[in-house]
C-alpha cells in the first residue's frame, strides 16, 4: 500500500492548512463579537443618526391686533417649494431642473445653500408658490425626491404700507443676527422679526417651534415620521394703534414725505404712526428679492428710514411751546406779559428778524404763540438764559431717546454751553441763545415733539411712548407718565394759546367744526437763509413744515396729541396743519373749516355744541371750563 | 452516464443539505435586502439559479473526479478562450467587462474559470512525484494559473483573480513547497504589490485601499461602503434588529447589499447570534471538505478536495472580514449566499466536487 504511506505526509500539511482556516474563522467571529456585542451600542447610535433627522415645525408668530381688535398682522398658509440639501452631489443638476420647471432665481438659492446651518435642512427654492407650481412639483415626487412642497405660516400685513414702520417686518434670521445675544438659540432658517415691533418683541411673539423626527433613506428623502411635537403658537398681542386714525393720517399725508406721530396723551400709547414714503412689509415675508432690496436702499426718499424716530430736524417755531412753558414756570413772564415786535430785535450786536417784516406790534403770550412771533420769544429766551432753556428741553425729552418700543431710535441733539465746550471746544455766545429761543441749534425727532404736545395736552406729564398694550392677555408698558411739576396754570395758559393758534392764528388749517383742536406750527430750515434766497425754487432747499397738536376725546375716541412733519413743506401752517385738519375731520366725521379747507356743503352740521368746547384732557384738571380769553389784539 | 446506486448512497447528505440551507438563508436575506427596491423580484431568480446549480452539482458528481482532473488541461483551453472573449465582446456593465449576456441572463465566465483552475492545479500537483518542491517547480503551473488570473483581473475583477492565489499556494504547500520558497514568495509578493500600486492599479482600486486605511478621509465616496457596512454590522448587536427591519439595509444606506455585502444585512437583522449560526454552517461545510481531503483514496482526491476547500474557505473568510471592515473592499461574492447566478452555480459545483471525491473514497 504505497499509496497510504504517501498520504501520511500529506495529512500533516493538510492539518496545517485546516488549522489556518479554522484560525481565520475564529478570528473573524471574534471580530464580529467585538463589533456587534462590545461596540453594538456605538454603532446603533450611528445607525440612528443615519436614519433620523430632526426637522423643526415653524410656530406661527403671534398675530397683532389694533386697540379695537382689528387685525394688523396675521399668518396665512403658504406653499414653499423646498430642496433638501443633504446630498449636494447633484445640487447643480437639481437646480437646473428646477429652473426649467419653475421660475426661480438660481443664484439666490445657491447663496442660501451656502449659508451655514445644520447638515440636514430644507432650503426654500420658491416661496409662496402658486397652485400650478405645487402641482408641478408633486407630480415629480418620485423622480425628484429632493424637491418637496411644505406648508408654512406666512406673515401678512393687511395694512401693507400704512403700518410698515411701526409693525416692521419679518424674514429669515441673518448670519449677523445669529451671532447676536438677542437671537441666541434660534436656528438658521427661522423667521424672526427684522424691524419695528416684530423685532422689538421678537422673542415674545415667536412661540415655540415644534419638532418632527423623521426617518430618511440614504438619499435624504423622508420615508416616515417617527415622532412629532406640535408647535406652540406665538401669543396674540394688542397694539395701541387705531387703524381708523392711522388710515386717516395715511390718506391725509398721501404723496408727502414726512412723519406722523399721534399719542394718547394720558398714557403715551401710539395711536397713529406714519413714515412716508413707506414700503410693503409683505414683500419681506417672502424673502425679499435682491432687486427690491437694492431699490429700497437706493431710493433718494429713503423709504426704509423710520422717520418719526430716526429723522432729526430743527423744531423751529414749535420750540416756542417749550420756551413758553419754561418761562411761565420760572416766572420769567406771566401769561399777560407783553413785548413789542417791530419786526426785528437788535441785540448782542446782531439784528434778529421776525418772519413778519412790518412787525406784530405789542402782543401778549397767547397772541405770540397764535401768530408765532419770533421777537416775543427772543425776549423770553434772553431772559430765561440758555441754562434754563437747556434744562427744560432735556426735562421734556430732548437729546434723549423717548424709549418708544421700537428699535434703532435716535436721540437728536441740543446745543448748549456744556455741549459746545465738549464737542467744539468753544465758548457759548449770548447771541446763540437768541437762536435757541425759536428752535434753532438743535435737532429733534417727530416722536420727541409728539411728547411735548402730550405734555401740554395732559397737564404737564411726560409720557414714554409705546405701542404694545398686551401680549398673550398680559398688560405690558403699564408705567405711569412722569409728572414734570408744572403749575396747572402754566400748562393751561399754553394750551389755550395753542387753541387760539388754530382758531385764529397760524394753525387755522387744522380747524374743525365742533372739535377744539390746539396746535403750533413751525418750519425747520434746511439750508441757510442766504442759500434759500439764491435758489428759492429747489424743493430740496425748502424748509420742513411742522405742526404739533392736540384734540380732545370725542364720541368714544381717545384724546390725541401728536406731531406732523412734512418734509420740504415750507411752512407748517401750509403743509402740516392741513394734514391734521383733514385726518381728524375724517376720523371724527366733522368738517374741516379752516381757510382753504373746503368741506362738502351738505356736511356742515349745526354750530358747535357747547359741550365740545371745554378742553378736558386731564381728569384731575380743575373742572372750571377754561374759557378762551384772547387778549385784545395789539393795534 | 448513470450513477451507481452505491455511489448515491455514499453522498455526504449532511454537507449537501447544509450547503442548501446556507443558500436558503441567502434567499431569505435577498428577500429582505431587496424588498424596498425595484430588485424585489431577485430572490426568484436566485431560486432558479439554485435549482440550476443542483443540476450542475449532479452533473459534477456523476463524472468521476479522476476523469475531470485528468482532462483539466482540456478544460483550461475553453476557459481561457471564454475569458479572452469576455474581454473582447462583453458589454461594459458598471464599468467592467465581466459578463456575457445571453437571452437576458448574465453569465460570468470567471466564476467557472475558477473551478477549471482548481482542477488544473490539483492535476499538476497530484502528478508531481517529488517529496519537496522549490520555486522552480511552481514556475509552469504558476504561469498557467497566473495567466488566468491576469485575464480575470483585466476585466477588471480583482476579487476573483485574487482568490486564485491562496488556493494555488495552499495546494503547492500541500505538495511539499519548502519553507524557503514560501518566504521567497512572500517577499516577491510584496515587491509585486509595490510595483502594481505604482504602475498597474487603477485609481478606484487604489482608492479602495486608501479608504480602507482611512475611511474618514472621504466618507461619502470610497470609504462610504466600509463605514456603512460596519455600522450595519455593529448596530445589529447581539440579537439583531429583526428580519426585514434593518435600518441600514432597508433605507438603502448599504450599497451592494444583496450581492457582495449580503452578510452585512444578515448581521444587521439577525445580530451576532445569526452571524454565529451562519458562520457555523460554513465551518461545517469547510470541515467536511477538509475531512474529505483527508479520507480521499488517492493523491488526486486529496489535492482536488484541498484545492476546492481552500478556494471556498478563502472566499468565505475574506468576504465576511470585508463586511466587518477588517480588509479592503473587493468585489468578491459570498459563496452560496450572495445574489448572482454564476456565483451560485460555481459554488454548488464546488460542493459537488467535494461530494464527488468523498463518495468515491471506497470505490476502485
Amino acid at each position: 500500500m504505497r499509496l497510504y504511506e504517501d498520504l501520511r505526509g500529506l495529512q500533516r500539511r493538510l492539518t496545517i492548512i485546516q488549522a489556518v482556516v479554522i484560525g481565520a474563522m475564529v478570528l473573524v467571529t471574534g471580530y464580529f463579537w467585538h463589533l456587534q456585542v462590545l461596540r453594538g451600542r456605538y454603532y446603533r447610535e450611528l445607525a440612528e443618526n443615519n436614519r433620523l433627522r430632526t426637522v423643526p415645525i415653524p410656530a406661527p408668530r403671534g398675530p397683532l391686533f389694533d386697540r379695537s381688535g382689528r387685525i394688523l398682522a396675521e399668518n396665512r398658509s403658504s406653499f414653499n417649494v423646498v430642496l433638501t440639501t443633504e446630498h449636494l452631489r447633484h445640487r447643480d443638476e437639481s437646480l437646473r431642473h428646477l429652473r426649467q420647471l419653475l421660475d426661480i432665481d438660481v443664484e439666490a438659492v445657491q447663496q442660501r445653500l451656502n449659508t451655514k446651518g445644520p447638515k440636514f435642512r430644507s432650503v426654500v427654492v420658491k416661496a409662496d408658490a402658486s397652485e400650478g407650481d405645487v402641482a408641478t412639483v408633486e407630480a415629480r415626487r418620485l423622480e425628484r425626491p429632493e424637491m418637496s412642497v411644505e406648508v408654512v405660516p406666512l406673515r401678512s400685513y393687511p395694512l401693507a404700507e400704512a403700518a410698515a414702520h411701526s409693525l416692521g417686518h419679518v424674514g429669515e434670521i441673518t448670519d449677523r443676527q445669529m451671532e447676536h445675544a438677542a437671537f441666541e438659540g434660534i436656528e438658521a432658517g427661522t423667521v424672526v422679526g427684522q424691524a419695528g415691533l416684530e423685532l422689538e418683541y421678537n422673542r415674545q411673539l415667536m412661540g415655540r417651534d415644534g419638532v418632527r423626527r423623521i426617518v430618511v433613506n440614504s438619499r435624504g428623502v423622508e420615508v416616515a415620521e417617527a415622532e412629532r411635537e406640535a408647535p406652540v403658537d406665538g401669543p396674540s398681542a394688542q397694539v395701541s394703534l387705531d387703524i381708523e386714525l392711522q388710515q386717516a393720517f395715511e390718506e391725509a399725508m398721501a404723496g408727502e414725505a414726512g412723519s406722523v406721530v399721534v399719542l394718547e396723551p394720558e398714557t403715551g400709547e401710539v395711536l397713529a404712526y406714519l413714515s412716508n414714503p413707506a414700503y410693503d412689509p409683505n414683500a419681506f415675508s417672502l424673502g425679499i428679492e435682491p432687486e427690491l432690496w437694492a431699490h429700497l436702499n437706493k431710493d433718494p426718499e429713503k423709504p426704509l428710514i423710520n422717520r418719526p424716530i430716526q429723522g432729526t430736524y430743527p423744531p423751529g417755531s414749535t420750540f416756542k411751546i417749550l420756551n413758553a412753558l419754561a418761562a411761565l414756570q420760572e416766572n420769567v413772564i406771566a401769561r399777560n406779559t407783553r413785548f413789542h415786535c417791530p419786526g426785528y430785535l437788535a441785540v448782542y450786536g446782531t439784528v434778529f428778524r421776525c418772519h413778519k417784516e412790518e412787525g406784530h406790534g405789542t402782543l401778549n403770550l397767547e397772541r405770540a404763540i397764535a401768530l408765532s412771533c419770533n421777537v416775543y420769544f427772543y425776549n423770553v429766551g434772553i431772559r430765561l438764559e440758555i441754562e434754563r432753556l437747556s434744562r427744560y428741553a432735556k426735562m421734556m425729552g430732548f437729546a434723549a431717546k423717548s424709549g418708544v418700543d421700537l428699535p434703532h431710535e435716535v436721540s437728536g441733539l441740543f446745543q448748549d454751553p456744556e455741549w459746545k465746550q465738549r464737542a467744539l471746544k468753544t465758548r457759548w455766545y449770548p447771541s446763540e441763545t437768541v437762536s435757541v429761543s425759536i428752535g434753532q441749534a438743535m435737532s429733534v425727532t417727530p416722536m420727541q415733539m409728539a411728547r411735548v404736545a402730550a405734555v401740554v395736552a395732559n397737564g404737564g406729564r411726560l409720557v414714554r411712548p409705546h405701542f404694545m398694550r398686551k401680549i398673550g392677555g398680559q398688560p405690558v408698558n403699564t408705567e405711569h407718565p412722569k409728572d414734570l411739576g408744572f403749575k396747572p396754570s402754566v400748562v393751561d395758559a399754553v394750551r389755550e394759546a395753542m387753541l387760539t393758534a388754530v382758531r385764529e392764528g397760524t394753525g387755522q388749517r387744522a380747524k374743525l367744526l365742533g372739535l377744539a383742536v390746539g396746535g403750533k406750527t413751525g418750519s425747520a430750515q434746511v439750508v441757510t437763509s442766504a442759500r434759500l434766497a439764491s435758489d428759492k425754487k429747489a424743493r430740496k432747499n425748502q424748509p420742513h413744515g411742522w405742526f404739533i397738536f392736540f384734540a380732545p376725546a370725542r364720541g368714544g375716541k381717545p384724546a390725541v396729541a401728536g406731531a406732523v412733519l412734512v418734509e420740504h413743506g415750507v411752512a407748517g401752517g401750509q403743509s402740516a396743519a392741513p394734514v391734521v385738519g383733514r385726518a381728524l375731520a375724517r376720523y371724527h366725521g366733522v368738517p374741516a373749516i379752516g381757510p382753504g379747507m373746503t368741506p362738502p356743503p351738505d356736511t356742515i352740521p349745526s354750530p358747535p355744541q357747547p359741550e365740545a368746547v371745554p378742553v378736558a384732557f386731564v381728569p384731575d384738571d380743575p373742572p372750571t371750563p377754561a374759557a378762551p380769553s384772547p387778549a385784545p389784539p395789539p393795534p | 452516464m448513470a450513477i451507481d446506486r452505491r455511489l448515491l448512497h455514499n453522498i455526504d447528505w449532511s454537507m449537501l443539505l447544509t450547503s442548501l440551507l446556507i443558500a436558503g438563508i441567502g434567499v431569505a436575506t435577498i428577500v429582505s435586502a431587496t424588498m424596498n427596491s425595484r430588485y424585489s423580484g431577485n430572490y426568484v431568480k436566485q431560486l432558479y439559479a439554485i435549482g440550476l446549480g443542483l443540476v450542475a452539482l449532479l452533473l459534477t458528481v456523476s463524472i468521476d473526479y479522476r476523469r475531470l482532473v485528468d482532462r483539466a488541461h482540456l478544460l483550461y483551453v475553453p476557459a481561457m478562450a471564454a475569458l479572452v472573449a469576455v474581454l473582447l465582446f462583453a458589454p461594459r456593465i458598471a464599468g467592467t467587462k465581466r459578463w456575457f449576456v445571453i437571452a437576458g441572463f448574465q453569465i460570468q465566465p470567471s466564476e467557472f474559470a475558477k473551478l477549471v483552475a482548481v482542477l488544473f492545479v490539483a492535476k499538476v500537483f497530484a502528478e508531481s512525484k517529488k517529496d519537496s518542491l522549490g520555486l522552480r517547480d511552481l514556475l509552469w503551473p504558476g504561469v498557467a494559473v497566473g495567466l488566468m488570473a491576469v485575464l480575470i483581473a483585466a476585466e477588471p475583477d480583482l476579487g476573483t483573480a485574487f482568490t486564485l492565489v491562496p488556493m494555488f499556494l495552499a495546494v503547492a504547500f500541500l505538495a511539499g513547497l519548502r519553507m524557503k520558497a514560501i518566504l521567497a514568495l512572500a517577499a516577491g509578493g510584496l515587491v509585486v504589490g509595490a510595483l502594481s500600486w505604482t504602475f498597474a492599479l487603477k485609481d478606484y482600486q487604489k482608492q479602495r485601499i486608501t479608504s480602507f486605511i482611512d475611511p474618514g478621509a472621504d466618507p461619502r465616496g470610497a470609504g462610504y461602503q466600509k463605514i456603512q457596512s460596519e455600522i450595519a454590522v455593529g448596530s445589529g448587536g447581539l440579537a439583531g434588529k429583526g428580519y426585514q427591519k434593518g435600518t441600514q439595509s432597508q433605507l438603502g444606506y448599504l450599497p451592494a447589499r444583496w450581492t457582495d455585502f449580503i452578510f452585512s444585512v444578515l448581521a444587521e437583522e439577525n445580530g451576532f447570534l445569526g452571524v454565529v449560526v451562519v458562520l457555523g454552517l460554513y465551518m461545517f461545510v469547510l470541515w467536511r471538505s477538509f475531512e474529505t481531503a483527508g479520507m480521499a483514496r488517492d493523491r488526486v482526491g486529496v489535492f482536488l478536495a484541498t484545492a476546492v476547500a481552500s478556494l471556498l474557505a478563502f472566499q468565505v473568510v475574506y468576504n465576511v472580514a470585508m463586511v466587518a471592515g477588517l480588509v479592503p473592499v473587493k468585489g468578491l461574492p459570498l459563496p452560496l449566499m450572495s445574489y448572482g447566478g454564476s456565483s451560485v452555480l460555481s459554488s454548488l459545483m464546488a460542493v459537488g466536487l467535494i461530494l464527488n471525491v468523498r463518495m468515491r473514497r471506497f470505490v476502485n
